[in-house]
């Protein structure tokens, strides 16, 4: 059994590996990969609805983050857990212990804990499948297949931003229902200053709370697309340099592919899910 | 002495490598005294070690992204403009 999974794992590595038709190319495009051409086009009134390698991705992950929960609660759950509910009730205490009662007050837990979770799952989850090497690549070889590529949906902006805006809309709903919009205002600025102070302090805590809608989405979008490039690059590097020398990038490609899939990819998922309970928990109680 | 070759592909080389660079000279400080504080906490009071991992784990996470910042308009530079 392990000789079978380290042989799997070789096998997921040597697919990636294999730049086949970038061999026959003389040019080197990485970026080429996270550019998205339709596989149907759909344009409904001036909106380009198309479904591409992205929508493709995002509906695997939706399938997958929606049964995760829904067969293994549908089948009965029982005092002596089955593997899958093992692994669901650990996702659901980690998710409750360490990001929904750190974050999330008393007053709006039950109303906003499965928004959290779903966040960590469904991003959790894009940013897993994204490692596997699906024929999604922009470049065929091997009659018509397309190449064996590595794509993350999270890998777009206009992904994360959409969750980003979600998150920025809740947090300052519940803001403006806890305190007013003019109460929501005061809490920016904390009571016991001089005016000048105070008004600088307001101004600043504006801008701030407008400017995590860039970070919060550029977080994810970088870290991915970043780690995603760097495993190209360094699996095309013999091409990019034209030398044989290259080699030499291809245990780094390797290291970076794992280190990628293990760590980062759950941990920008938890991130970005502690970080949304952080902003609507200050939100609804300010810690000044 | 002239230059020579295509000035405008040796910038964005050169806006690539810089921008990698100095990038990575900020959250490198930050992550490694974050590292250092959380050697010390754990040594001070082993029992709260694993929430204090978890502190360490968010604060990794915050700090790494402030590289990417700079990386990505490193990317927006060689591969798109």
């Amino acid at each position: 059994m392990r000789r079978l999974r380290a042989a799997a794992i070789l096998a997921l590595v040597g697919l990636l590996l294999a730049p086949a038709a970038a061999f026959a190319k003389s040019d080197f495009q990485p970026q080429e990969e996270f550019k998205l051409d339709p596989y149907v086009s759909i344009h409904i009134g001036g909106l380009d609805l198309s479904i591409n390698k992205a929508v493709v991705y995002l509906m695997i992950s939706t399938v997958l983050s929606i049964g995760f929960g829904i067969f293994v609660v549908r089948g009965g759950l029982r005092m002596r857990p089955t593997k899958a509910q093992n692994a669901v009730e650990l996702i659901y205490d980690f998710v409750d212990e360490q990001i929904a009662r750190q974050t999330l007050p008393a007053s709006v837990f039950s109303r906003w804990f499965p928004y959290v979770a779903t966040l960590f799952i469904f991003i959790g989850i894009n940013n897993l499948i994204s490692f596997i090497p699906l024929p999604v690549g922009h470049e065929s070889s091997l009659g018509g297949l397309p190449d064996f590529a590595l794509y993350a949906a999270t890998a777009n902006i206009n992904v994360t931003l959409a969750l980003t805006l979600c998150t920025f809309i809740i947090y300052n709903y519940e803001g403006v229902r806890a305190h007013g919009v003019i109460g929501y205002l005061k809490t920016l600025a904390p009571e016991g200053l001089n005016p000048v102070m105070r008004t600088l302090v307001f101004a600043l805590e504006l801008l701030s709370n407008i400017l995590r809608l860039v970070s919060l989405s550029v977080r994810l979008f970088a870290n991915m697309l970043a780690g995603h490039l760097l495993i190209i690059v360094s699996a095309g590097f013999v091409i990019l340099i034209g030398n044989f020398a290259g080699i030499i990038a291809i245990p780094i490609g390797v290291f970076f592919y794992f280190f990628e899939w293990v760590l980062i990819a759950g941990l920008q998922a938890f991130i970005f899910a502690m970080l949304s309970g952080i902003y609507i928990g200050f939100a609804v109680e300010a810690p000044h | 002495m002239a230059l020579e070759g295509n000035v405008q592909d040796a910038a964005k080389t050169l806006a690539l490598g810089l921008a990698t660079a100095f990038g990575a000279i900020g959250p490198g400080a930050g992550v490694g005294y974050l590292m250092g504080k959380t050697v010390e906490s754990v040594a001070r009071q082993p029992e709260l070690r694993g929430e204090i991992m978890g502190l360490t784990f968010l604060g990794l996470a915050l700090t790494e992204a402030i590289t990417f910042y700079a990386l990505l308009m490193g990317f927006v530079a060689f591969f798109i403009s």
